[in-house]
């Protein structure tokens, strides 16, 4: 017997509390086992492990893993909204500027009716040398232009008033009015302009700003989850110390 | 009509991707214990668990079946818990600050008293799982893979690139290790202790 197995012998136990003992080598250990106190505590201390061992189980999670096609055998990215360039949401500050060019093109369109609508008033004779190619500007007439213009046009009054005394009164009436009316349709234009490009660039922003709270959202969304996962971590560590505690107290 | 592994592999390979998709089902819940008991921690483990198949699926045209299908799993499944293990060995154990007091933290979560069954579980639970902890990952991978996946000690042997004596090793000085750990905290069960 002591040819195969040897008291105490770590390897030949291991075997035989496994059950993978080399064939007769079983039966010789029984028997020692029977005569050796020592070996036979050693057995029953391991078993004894190997069952407290069998307590121990992994925790049910729901995996239901499935490959579905070859190009999703990649890890799937985190879903984002997708946004055309043109769409895609400015930064603040962008929008901060936007406003801020808005509010100032608006200001400056209502100090140029202004300042246009009272001195016109006053002129007696306009120049009949106003060129007539100025027109087509109408169409796209800004207020940088408007106020050129005007100044142009008090340039040309003072200079008008100086040199001519014996002008037709009719026929400078005629045109003056001609001009006052044509400064009028400018402006009304320029503001037409103004109002459509303001429109349309609020209904930009407001589309930005959805499309940046939808952003916000998602992510708030995701932030959230990850948050749940940790807390609920946290709190199942938290009841297995207090299920220590308990378990302490009670003993 | 239960088709074997064998069987599963070869219509996997064939491009029925059904097939695989059995084949995890049959398999997800030891890998995913497997990972859970090496690693320790439920997320990661999935996410060792859902590598593994990515990585056996990927793999599969090169799979010959010299071994075990299951056996091929589990070894593409334990090198990537070694993985796991060497990058948390490189990354700093986040732990509970030392000045949190422990029974404040448990006062906020309620009174537990009707679940002492479920407590006393989880504590044991919690106790082998951190004397596992303190084995070395050769012990620790040898006891999980005798103990909850039945396998023979050759099988460790060629998991785990070892002798097959080394296994036997690790084992009874893993068990012992545990023996003395669960003794100190009272979790050995006494009547099972002494044979007579």
């Amino acid at each position: 017997m002591n040819d195969i197995f040897q008291c105490g012998d770590s390897a030949a136990l291991v075997a035989y509390l496994y059950d993978e003992c080399a064939p007769g080598e079983q039966a010789l250990i029984a028997t020692h086992l029977k005569r050796c106190a020592t070996c036979a505590t050693e057995i029953d201390a391991l078993n004894a492990t190997r069952r407290t061992l069998a307590a121990w189980t992994p925790p049910e999670l729901a995996l239901g893993f499935r490959i579905t096609r070859d190009d999703e055998l990649r890890p799937a990215k985190v879903l984002e909204p997708t946004i055309a360039w043109w769409r895609a949401p400015l930064p603040a500050w962008a929008q901060a500027a936007a406003a801020l060019v808005i509010f100032g093109v608006g200001l400056s369109v209502g100090s140029a009716r202004h300042s246009v609508t009272e001195p016109v008033a006053a002129p007696q004779t306009v120049a009949a040398t106003v060129p007539a190619n100025r027109q087509p500007v109408a169409a796209s007439a800004s207020p940088d232009d408007l106020a050129q213009l005007e100044k142009r046009l008090r340039a040309e009054l003072t200079q008008l008033r100086s040199s001519t005394t014996a002008a037709t009164p009719a026929a400078v009436r005629g045109s003056d009015d001609a001009l006052l009316a044509q400064v009028k349709t400018l402006i009304e234009q320029s503001e037409e302009n103004q109002r459509r490009d303001f429109t349309v660039r609020m209904v930009d922003l407001a589309g930005n700003i959805e499309t940046q709270r939808r952003v916000d959202l998602a992510s708030v969304r995701q932030q959230m989850g990850l948050q749940q996962g940790a807390i609920g971590t946290e709190l199942r560590q938290q009841r297995e110390v207090l299920g220590r505690l308990v378990s302490e107290r009670t003993r | 009509m239960t088709r074997t592994d064998e069987e599963l592999v070869a219509r996997a390979q064939g491009g029925d991707i059904e097939s695989f998709n059995q084949l995890i089902v049959r398999w997800e819940r030891p890998i995913y214990a497997l990972a859970y008991r090496v690693i320790g921690k439920e997320e990661d483990a999935r996410d060792v668990c859902q590598d593994a198949f990515l990585r056996a699926y990927r793999a599969l045209p090169g799979f010959k079946g010299q071994a075990k299908f299951s056996s091929w799993l589990y070894r593409i499944a334990l090198n990537l818990c070694r993985d796991w293990i060497r990058r948390q060995r490189r990354a700093p154990v986040s732990q509970l600050p030392e000045d949190m007091d422990a029974i404040e933290l448990a006062s906020e979560t309620g009174p537990a008293e009707s679940i002492e069954d479920l407590v006393a579980r989880r504590e044991l639970t919690a106790i082998v799982e951190e004397a596992m902890s303190e084995l070395s990952e050769e012990q620790r991978t040898a006891i999980i893979l005798k103990e909850y996946h039945g396998m023979t000690f050759q099988e460790i042997a060629d998991m785990q690139g070892c002798p097959l004596s080394t296994v036997k090793t690790r084992l009874y000085q893993g068990l012992s290790l545990l023996r003395r750990r669960l003794e100190q905290q009272g979790q050995m069960m006494p009547e099972l202790v002494k044979r007579v």
